[in-house]
């Protein structure tokens, strides 16, 4: 058996664990950090402009080899599992929370609080910003105030944008650039945004951050180490004792040998399915329901938001794909009245080339070729289309759980995760009404622009999904404190997407990673300076 | 091993394979020449005219390199929400062969090779082909389902082919400055949008 020591080991390395172990490494410079990941490294950013080419001709996957295919879940919103994570293909978005998300039962009687003040996330917000190197422009929303400034002026709004932010400013709602995680011009060993457009799969510049940067920063004057192709298995206790001992693993290359990481603390930063998945994994006879889990709540309150979107169509002329990944939001419905019905969202605006794509053949049928497609094509592009969403605050029940399912199992006979979302009787009970408002928001803005809204829908998973490991003060209710110091286990931390309580009504990125800046600084008070 | 060692190393090895070996595997990446002169033919009649003959055939060109470049077997994009694992199926040039050889025989049938017939018949031997195949719509990207749409989806979905159709510069998708994009896409000139 191969066996490392350290002084913190994280599990998991996406984008919580570059910014944990980034920030641990300035803290305490002389600690022995490991990062493990399962999957692999995909550093090669020489290549992403290929890549990116191959996706779009092709539809090839942008990020070669980033899963395991014996290491999937049931009900999880993507495969990939490499270093960086989810973050590797994220659009950027960077929109904070608001203080009604930290006190939804104290406000509403709804879900639960959080257990923190708003304004200790605030200040981490701005880390965060600063660290991701966000650009865009304060909210013109009373209570959207901000202590510290964004690092980067506002992603410039392209000419279709700048249209479409004043026929949707006729609603009333008002408007702003999208936050997003992306330099404007190089920065951090980064490029700077060539608008490719593709934000979502890949990024050649690097304008959009990916963790992966920052772990070659950290990786090549030996702040951290990072094991790769390394599957934590199971977190094992001292004996006698409540704090864990070691975490063990297996490399891909070496299955048969056993590798076993000691370390004076251990931080499971990976991610809302699969932190969850490792503590229950590692139940034993003294605990048998897994680590971390006097509260038997570890894998419940899985959480996230539902989104609502639609299609309008102005009379505003716009030339679509100018900055497709680009938006407009809108933070009017972030904060609820109390003694009103529930309802939060944001609202988000894009430019679209809905229904006015070229086709192959016309009303009637008739197969079109050469230049009466063309014309055919041409004759639809007057106008525009928009694409609006709003994610839906909703909240999760206890029975929103991650499970393991015996009958899947990875190639060591660990039963793998299975997610099934839930919604608590509240939510399900407002959801028609909450329907019937953003289909009011939308139409509103249809109609005080001169368009017409031309169709609807409604997502069916929950996006930007957290919890499973849920932050509270009493152990009996939460899985860890505020800092994701589980409550069973004094040096063992989760951090990040797992420990909201609650999913919020926008992007949840910026809120996982300043939520791990917190703890970074609870994990760094317990090391040696 | 020597760069130069190992370079003609590689080139023996290469002469070493059976040449039935090296014919299918330039038939399921290369058109044949009959083939790729049927589909110039066809290109003519649905791809737009205004393009020019010189346009045409650069659209042709770009979709035979598509062919080229196709590579069987690799992962495709996972999806976000309900991820799957799904792989680039085998190549679609046999199919291409075959659709663009039965167009062929279709055509003399009607009098003569594909260019020399009339539209509507042309059209009509399309429509047939399309029916035929199950094409509904034009393909995002070329699927094998038919050569004609794939070719045609291959053009009229590219970031090109939106310029001519709002006949503006709006380089969908390519390498720009931010600050171009916060203005109106300029409109194509005389030069028919070439810069």
């Amino acid at each position: 058996m191969t066996v490392h020591e350290c002084d913190v080991c994280i599990v998991g390395g996406g984008i919580t664990s570059a910014m944990l172990a980034q920030k641990l490494a300035e803290l305490r410079p002389s600690a022995r950090i490991i990062v493990v990941e399962a999957g692999r490294s995909i550093f090669d950013r020489e290549n992403r402009g290929r890549y990116r080419l191959r996706t779009l001709e092709y539809g090839e996957h942008p990020w070669p080899g980033d899963y395991i295919e014996d290491q999937q879940a049931e009900g999880i919103i993507s495969m990939t599992m490499a270093v960086g994570g989810l973050a590797l293909h994220w659009g950027g978005a960077c929109n904070r929370f608001s203080r009604e998300d930290l006190r939804l039962k104290s406000l509403y009687g709804l879900a639960d609080d959080w257990p923190l003040e708003w304004a200790e996330l605030e200040r981490a917000y701005g880390e965060a910003e600063r660290r991701l190197n966000v650009c865009g422009e304060p909210s013109p929303y009373p209570g959207d105030e901000r202590s510290t400034p964004y690092p980067q002026p506002p992603m410039p709004l392209s000419y279709n944008l700048e249209v479409l932010k004043g026929w949707a400013g006729q609603s009333g709602y008002r408007f702003n650039p999208l936050p997003m995680a992306r330099n404007l011009k190089p920065a951090d060993g980064r490029g700077g945004c060539c608008v490719f457009d593709t934000c979502g799969d890949v990024c050649p510049s690097g304008a959009r951050y990916s963790p992966d940067f920052t772990f070659r920063q950290l990786m090549a004057p030996k702040r951290i180490a990072l094991h790769d192709r390394t599957l934590v298995r199971r977190l094992v206790v001292d004996d006698g004792k409540t704090t864990v001992a070691a975490a063990e693993a297996r490399h891909q290359d070496r299955p048969d040998e056993p590798v076993q990481y000691r370390a004076r603390h251990f931080v499971v930063a990976s991610g809302y399915c699969w932190s969850s998945h490792l503590l229950l994994l590692s139940s034993s006879p003294r605990f048998p329901n897994g680590l971390a889990n006097g509260s038997g709540l570890v894998g419940r309150y899985m959480n996230g938001h539902r989104f609502i979107s639609a299609t309008a169509e102005v009379a505003e002329q716009t030339y679509p794909g100018q900055n497709m990944t680009h938006s407009l939001i809108s933070r009017e419905y972030f904060r609820c009245a109390t003694g009103q019905p529930f309802v939060r969202h944001d609202l988000r605006v894009w430019e679209s080339s809905a229904g006015r794509t070229p086709r192959l053949r016309d009303d009637g049928g008739r197969l079109l070729v050469g230049d009466e497609l063309l014309e055919d094509w041409r004759s639809r592009t007057k106008g525009s289309a928009v694409r609006l969403r709003a994610y839906v605050d909703v909240h999760p029940s206890i029975d929103s759980r991650l499970t393991l399912d015996p009958a899947k199992k990875n190639r060591y006979g660990d039963p793998m995760p299975r997610i099934e979302h839930r919604l608590d009787a509240a939510t399900e009970g407002r959801m028609a009404a909450t329907r019937a408002h953003v289909a009011g928001v939308f139409g509103r803005m249809a109609k005080a622009g001169g368009g017409r809204i031309v169709s609807t829908g409604e997502g069916d998973y929950l996006d930007h999904p957290g919890g499973g490991c849920r932050m509270g003060t009493d152990p009996a209710t939460s899985v860890c404190d505020s800092h994701g110091r589980t409550h069973d286990h004094e040096n063992l931390f989760v951090v990040g997407a797992p420990t909201t309580p609650t999913g919020g009504c926008t992007n949840g990125t910026l809120t996982f990673v300043a939520l791990t800046l917190r703890s970074a600084e609870e994990i760094a008070r317990a090391l040696p300076t | 091993m020597e760069r130069r060692t190992a370079l003609r190393w590689m080139a023996s090895a290469a002469a070493a394979l059976p040449f039935t070996r090296l014919r299918v595997f330039a038939q399921r990446g290369e058109l044949p020449p009959d083939a790729v002169a049927t589909l110039r033919e066809v290109a003519a009649t649905v791809l737009p005219a205004s393009l020019g003959p010189a346009g045409v055939a650069e659209a042709v060109d770009r979709f035979l390199a598509w062919t080229r470049g196709y590579r069987e077997g690799m992962a495709l994009e996972h999806g976000y929400g309900h991820p799957c694992l799904r792989f680039t199926p085998a190549s679609p040039v046999p199919g291409y062969v075959a659709q663009l050889a039965a167009l062929d025989r279709a055509a003399r049938a009607k009098g003569g090779r594909f260019a020399t017939l009339d539209l509507d018949t042309r059209r009509a031997l399309l429509d047939a082909a399309l029916t035929a195949a199950g094409v509904g719509a034009l393909p995002r990207r070329p699927n094998g389902q038919h050569v004609v749409a794939d070719l045609m989806g291959h053009y009229f979905n590219s970031s090109q082919a939106a310029d001519v159709c709002y006949q503006a510069h709006i380089g969908r998708q390519t390498c720009r400055l931010i600050a171009v994009t916060t203005k109106r896409p300029a409109p194509f000139q005389a030069d028919g949008g070439r810069r």
